[in-house]
């Protein structure tokens, strides 16, 4: 049996004219298949809404409360293990430097002198090449390179400003600016 | 601003006051939904008590553009095909048990329907039984066209499908369900039949 356009309209749910309404039925008739189509798209429009027992928002509440309890309590338990962990950790990687400040204290001096004076002294190395750099190097680049290497700083600059800018403005999903 | 997305406001700034009101306009439509995907009272409890918890420690990532029922709905929705995705083999067998292995006490087909029972209670009662027997996710979206009145598209956007793979999920649960019904007609056809008087 040709079930078309009829099972279309039951199965949308479309609103029939007189005229399709009079076909549906005369079909309806007949037809074993659109009967039962028919029959269950008005027992699931017919369908009532059940609520829950009463004191569903106290339950909730309960629930929600012991739910943070838990949710407290495992975040204490996270920090401690977090807390301890990085101790324990820090004290394995310090271990050896402080064994060597208590077993040699003025051993431990000399180098910190020593590495302080070598960071002083590379300084000041660096600065006087700087220094030779910044007399010779006007003489070789032209003036057109300058302008290009400072257009170039410029623009790295604003693209940099602007990155930063929209970034800051960005609002997490869902909330509102 | 209306006042359910003052409440959600609220909410999301912590206020359980907020929360709270928006449990209680909620409860039925939610607890239904629950309901109507497991079939058992207990189990709609527990899941709809779930959904809202989900639903409070998630409201940071409610989208304000989308109404706040579809929101909830979805969670419950997941929440209950999970579920059953979880329960598959035990669930809705007539020696069912719940977590803890109580059975449930189902209703006895064969005992005689009392009188005052209506035609119309029959036939929701018929639709719910028949509504175990579809795929879950094709049951969350016959409940949600016919218990809600969603469109296609809020399915699509609830049950994260397209609205084409909704349009089709929908047809093919309406068909299973037809043919349901037109099983249990013939049934309860071959059960009269042979009671009944030859005069008639």
């Amino acid at each position: 049996m040709n079930h078309q356009p009829f099972e279309d309209w039951l199965l949308n749910d479309k609103n029939l004219t007189s005229t399709e309404k009079r076909e549906l039925d005369l079909h309806l008739r007949t037809c074993v298949h659109c009967t039962a189509l028919s029959a269950t798209g008005l027992a699931l429009r017919s369908a009532n809404v059940i609520a829950p027992a009463a004191g569903f928002t106290v339950r909730f509440q309960e629930r929600l409360a012991i739910q943070k309890v838990a949710e407290r309590r495992r975040k204490l338990w996270g920090m401690m293990v977090l807390l301890i962990g990085g101790a324990g950790l820090l004290g394995w990687f310090a271990a050896p430097y402080i064994y060597t400040f208590i077993s040699s204290p003025v051993e431990w001096f000399t180098a910190a002198i020593g590495y302080f004076l070598f960071i002083i002294t590379s300084l000041q190395a660096l600065t006087q090449v700087v220094s030779v750099l910044a007399r010779i190097l006007p003489d070789f680049i032209p003036p057109y390179m300058w302008m290009v290497f400072i257009s170039a700083l410029a623009g790295f600059g604003l693209l940099w400003t602007i990155s930063i800018w929209r970034f800051s403005r960005r609002t997490p999903q869902g909330v509102s600016a | 601003m209306n006042e359910e997305m003052a409440w959600v406001i609220q909410a999301q700034q912590g206020s359980d006051e907020a929360f709270t009101h928006l449990v209680e306009t909620y409860q039925t439509p939610v607890f239904n939904l629950c309901y109507r995907m497991l079939g058992e009272p207990d189990l709609a409890e527990d899941a709809a008590q779930e959904t809202f918890l989900r639903a409070f420690q998630h409201l940071h990532r409610y989208d304000q553009k989308r109404p706040f029922a579809t929101w909830l709905l979805s969670i419950a929705a997941h929440y209950c095909i999970d579920r059953l995705r979880r329960r598959k083999f035990s669930m809705f067998s007539m020696d069912a048990e719940d977590d803890e292995g109580n059975t449930f006490e189902l209703p006895d087909p064969d005992s005689p329907d009392p009188e005052a029972e209506s035609v119309k209670g029959q036939t929701r009662g018929r639709i719910q039984g028949m509504l175990k027997d579809l795929d879950n996710t094709d049951r969350a979206a016959i409940i949600m066209r016919y218990w809600y009145d969603y469109s296609e598209a809020e399915i699509a956007e609830s049950l994260r499908l397209t609205v084409s793979a909704v349009k089709s999920r929908l047809h093919r649960a309406r068909k299973e369900l037809a043919g349901l019904w037109q099983e249990e007609e013939t049934r309860a056809e071959t059960e009269r039949r042979p009671y009944e008087s030859p005069a008639f």
